[in-house]
């Protein structure tokens, strides 16, 4: 109780003027949930507006309000928004649960102690997840700040049809050699061998992270990032070098496209491949049903046999409970459901448009994997093969050298790949110019 | 503003103001004035101080002093500083030496009544009224891989025309863009100050056998000093603030630099650091010159 008034203080200092109102609004709340002793109303807040998880979320919330006759306000952000918002919005007014990202990106705010500790409802819900999800969940001081939902594999994607056509076999993509000789094969046909967009700074992050850990090893790639490695390193070098020679099967408006673009070429059937998270299978899926149906999943082929094909990016998508936000209670009630077996149902039964289920590749244990589409099961065989599983990069490294650094660092080396030196040295001075972690 | 002072000294020296007047004008001046403060200088001043601290605008707690590290970062370690500010110096000739004076000789003709002229004041107006994260959405549309004008050439988005990701053509592009809107402000300005040429100049110079060239540069453009200003101070000021367009068409990834979204960048989002504030403050000191000319030509029109 105090530590809510508390929170409702430093708000009133932050906002200044328009406190005045969301105060006696919060103060209401607050009240009501003293005088009922229940969990009480809560806000929910997504960070996104498309059409397929605002039909789960909202299957979600129906199945909670159904159980417990809680109700939950939601409100929902376009996801770049959310995302640059998310430190004023977590020090302002937030709702009480919210969607966020496991790993780094959690742990930054957990330690400014924007995030209600979570250890409660793992004590309940532990059990029906691996350890690996349990470890992306937790904070530095080891306490849970965050309940998984899904996941998805950053994999190499093609289309099934056109590796019919191309006299293709997925099995014989394992090696750099065999992947070159694919390229190689597509580029003769006509066709651009690996779509790639860059114009968002993100994208090929995950071309960076996988070439990195199948050359040099998922420590060195997690040293890197973690400020142990330098960027200068002649290994980085090596990264880039391979990278290079992607270059003549790429498309050459790298730069003018994003994610979605280079999905395009890969949807239009102009792109034979493509590197990225199977998330984009639900853009396929609004395309048609046939065109998701198509779409498939191999690991990135093997460069250095000491590592394999050992390392994934695999992000975790879930939930965090505000610690400013007015009931942190019911948040952390609100969480027990979503991420028990019985809220992950709820978010399978919703339904698309066309009244077809919207895939998900849960974290739950007990999500029953035999209901999985071609598409998913591909993804679960590529995640059972790696051993390690990184986030990403913008989630795996510090959030002020990711964005603003990495990220046009990446665009300037499209921009000339002759530079690389240079790029590496001003990757390194930037982030020994970083200022030290509180 | 000396000069304002002293007026207003004149004034209350030869009528005694009554109470009542007294405070009608405290709180005309005052309202205002706190506003301000509290709006513009509080978080200019804020910013400045902030410049020199390491935060990631989380706890005010957590602010750490940093002296000059976070400047040495940004010229010394960034060279995607140098080539904003590349960026912005480009911005500035262009504007300065094409969509400026291509406003003035607009303003020029249609002041003269040139057949058609109130079609050309329309036209050219017309982008003036849309705000400049309209104009951008506009041309994003237009010029993006899948947009309108790859369509119209047939391309598909594999062979598309780069406008935006090629980066020997891409500063044009986003000129283009930046002075359809531009052009239209000045000729605005620059016609509002033509109408008050007294039309006896024009007259007693063409009488003298001036040509059209002569007048202008010998008697117009001399008699509309105030205006010229005006018109020099918001094309640099317009140049170094612009943000809004590059925002729209590369998001915040600073895929294309510019100071303001060098600024944005690293103010906003979970990347935040004071590195953010330090931008700002070297963005507030090249405008500010540019900014004090402006406010003393406003003054001193205003003045006389």
């Amino acid at each position: 109780m105090s530590d809510l008034n508390n929170g409702i203080s430093r708000r009133s200092v932050l906002k200044g003027a328009a406190v005045g109102g969301l105060g006696i609004a919060a103060g209401g709340s607050l009240l009501a949930g003293c005088g009922s002793g229940a969990t009480g109303p809560l806000a929910y807040g997504a960070r996104s507006v498309d059409a397929g998880p605002t039909a789960q979320n909202e299957a979600l919330l129906a199945a909670y309000t159904a159980k417990t006759g809680n109700e939950v306000k939601y409100n929902a952000t376009e996801s770049n928004a959310f995302q640059n918002n998310l430190s004023q919005y977590l020090q302002g007014t937030p709702d009480d649960a919210f969607e966020w990202m496991a790993g780094y990106r959690m742990q930054f705010f957990a330690e400014q102690g924007l995030l209600a500790d979570l250890t409660g409802v793992w004590d309940t819900i532990g059990d029906q997840y691996a350890e690996s999800y349990k470890i992306a969940s937790t904070g530095l001081d080891g306490k849970q700040y965050f309940v998984p939902r899904s996941w998805y594999p950053w994999g190499l994607h093609f289309r099934k049809s056109m590796f019919q056509e191309l006299g293709l076999n997925a099995d014989n993509v394992t090696n750099w050699d065999e992947f070159l000789k694919m390229l190689d094969g597509m580029k003769k046909k006509g066709l651009i061998g690996f779509a790639a967009g860059n114009k968002g700074g993100w994208e090929a992050m995950g071309t960076f992270d996988i070439l990195n850990a199948r050359i040099n090893g998922y420590q060195f790639h997690v040293d890197l990032l973690a400020g142990r490695e330098k960027w200068t390193d002649a290994k980085v070098t090596e990264v880039f070098t391979y990278w290079e020679q992607l270059i003549p099967y790429m498309n050459t408006n790298v730069l003018d496209l994003e994610w979605d673009g280079a999905m395009q070429l890969l949807l239009q059937k102009k792109a034979g491949s493509m590197l990225m998270g199977s998330w984009f299978g639900g853009n396929f899926k609004e395309q048609s049903e046939a065109d998701y149906l198509d779409l498939s999943i191999i690991p990135f082929p093997e460069i250095n046999p000491a590592n394999g094909r050992d390392t994934i990016d695999a992000p975790i998508d879930g939930y965090c409970v505000a610690a400013n936000g007015t009931n942190n209670e019911g948040g952390a009630d609100f969480l027990k459901f979503a991420g028990d077996i019985e809220g992950v149902n709820a978010i399978l039964g919703a339904k698309d448009a066309n009244g077809l289920p919207i895939p998900m590749t849960s974290a739950n244990k007990g999500q029953d994997t035999s209901s999985y589409d071609p598409f998913q099961k591909e993804q679960l065989a590529v995640m059972a093969e790696a051993k390690y599983i990184t986030q990403f990069l913008d989630r795996d490294t510090r959030p002020d050298f990711a964005g603003p650094v990495v990220g046009p660092a990446i665009q300037s080396w499209f921009k000339n790949p002759k530079d690389i030196a240079k790029i590496q040295d001003t990757l390194q001075s930037q982030w020994d110019a970083l200022p030290p972690l509180a | 503003m000396s000069s304002t002072a002293k007026d207003i000294t004149k004034v209350s020296r030869r009528r005694a103001f009554s109470k009542a007047d007294r405070t009608t004008l405290s709180a005309f001046v005052g309202i205002p004035l706190f506003f301000h403060l509290l709006l513009v200088w509080i978080p200019a001043v804020l910013t400045i101080l902030l410049s020199f601290t390491y935060w990631s605008g989380i706890s005010i707690s957590r602010i750490k002093w940093a002296g000059l590290a976070n400047y040495k970062n940004i010229f010394f370690d960034t060279p995607a500083f140098w080539e904003a500010l590349r960026n912005n110096i480009i911005w500035l000739g262009w504007f300065g030496l094409i969509a400026t004076p291509l406003g003035i000789l607009l303003a020029y003709q249609i002041d003269r009544q040139i057949r058609g002229h109130k079609f050309y004041e329309t036209a050219y107006y017309l982008p003036v009224v849309l705000s400049l994260a309209v104009t951008g959405i506009i041309w994003n549309f237009l010029l993006r891989p899948d947009g309108f004008v790859n369509g119209l050439f047939g391309r598909d988005i594999d062979n598309a025309i780069s406008f935006f990701g090629n980066y020997d053509i891409n500063i044009y592009v986003i000129l283009t863009i930046a002075s359809w809107r531009h052009i239209g402000y000045i000729m605005l300005l620059y016609l509002a100050g033509l109408k008050s040429v007294d039309s006896a100049l024009r007259e007693a110079a063409s009488l003298d056998g001036a040509t059209e060239w002569q007048t202008f540069k010998k008697v117009i453009f001399p008699s509309m000093k105030p205006v010229n200003i005006i018109v020099i101070v918001i094309t640099i000021i317009e140049s170094l603030r612009a943000f809004d367009i590059v925002y729209i068409i590369y998001g915040s990834s600073a895929g294309f630099p510019i100071l303001g979204t060098l600024v944005f960048q690293n103010i906003a989002g979970e990347g935040a650091s004071m590195k953010g504030a330090a931008y700002a403050v070297i963005l507030f000191v090249l405008s500010i010159g540019p900014i004090i000319a402006y406010l003393r030509t406003t003054f001193k029109s205003d003045v006389q």
